[in-house]
């Protein structure tokens, strides 16, 4: 009891701001592009300190892996949620594992010790 | 008679009208969110070196992880190694760190300080079970040998990492 009221009052006292991303397993499905599959991933930013986003896809050695979206790095104002579509080429399916965003901060925007927050979904097998 | 028939059936028609319900249905899908739940902020307890310790006068970050299902995710703690911004350093940075759980909302998570993994400046914890989990980072920076930190503003960046098992 004693944990939740100091959690409730640390978040409104801080204004707890949080990254959130699903689903954590995603999977692909053909696109209206031949030979190029789809994934769609759901964000929501309540970080106020944040307002871009970076997506990466890897492998499962955490290797970068080619893959194309609207954009890499976007905007996601603060208390927003936005549908992103991550296309990739039929062959690279078999390696991709991870699909991961990382917030990206203004130089501006970061305090004494900043936050970079990541989260990373993982293929369904 | 008849009246008797009349309230049995107002009674059964009432009855059914309870009985009748909206079902209202929900599912929580797996999903991790990373909470900044404060920012930290470096003490200068001496002249050739920066801390987040309280003791230091600095601010240690909290940052919380909240899980829906258990055992989906692994939670993954860096502590700085360089600045993201400061003045200009012509001498080495000697960089420290920490990363500890500092509260839990269950009792099933009490096992997480004795279990988790430190490599580099990473700390990886299993997140075996749902709720939320508070973990504090202490980060300690030394310049040179005894040589003052140019004056001006250090930043540094924690990173948060939550991946999907």
């Amino acid at each position: 009891m004693i944990i939740r009221v100091l959690a409730a009052a640390s978040i409104f006292a801080n204004g707890a701001a949080s990254h959130e991303m699903t689903p954590t397993y995603f999977d692909f499905k053909p696109s209206y592009v031949d030979g190029v599959y789809v994934t769609t991933m759901s964000m929501w930013n309540r970080r106020n300190d944040v307002e871009y986003y970076e997506i990466s896809v890897f492998d499962d050695e955490w290797n970068n892996l080619p893959f194309a979206s609207r954009d890499r790095v976007f905007r996601l104002s603060y208390l927003s949620r936005e549908k992103i579509d991550i296309y990739i080429k039929q062959e690279d399916i078999k390696d991709v594992e991870y699909i991961c965003t990382s917030s990206k901060q203004l130089k501006s925007d970061v305090k004494s010790t900043g936050v970079k927050s990541t989260i990373c979904s993982r293929i369904e097998r | 008679m008849l009246r008797s028939i009349i309230a049995l059936g107002a009674v059964a028609v009432a009855g059914s009208a309870f009985a009748a319900d909206t079902p209202i249905t929900g599912n929580v899908s797996s999903k991790c969110s990373i909470y900044t739940d404060v920012a930290g902020v470096y003490g200068n307890p001496n002249p050739d070196e920066l801390s987040t310790l309280p003791a230091d006068g600095g601010v240690m970050p909290i940052i919380r992880y909240d899980v829906s299902i258990a055992d989906y995710y692994t939670a993954k703690i860096s502590w700085p190694q360089s600045f993201t911004s400061s003045p200009s350093l012509s001498d080495s940075l000697t960089w420290d760190g920490e990363v500890e759980v500092s509260a839990t909302s269950t009792t099933d998570m009490s096992g997480y300080e004795a279990a988790k993994v430190e490599y580099d400046n990473v700390t990886e914890y299993d997140l075996t079970a749902a709720g939320s989990t508070w973990f504090k980072v202490t980060s300690n920076v030394t310049y040179g040998v005894d040589k003052s930190l140019p004056g001006g503003e250090y930043k540094a960046a924690v990173e948060a990492l939550c991946v999907a098992n």
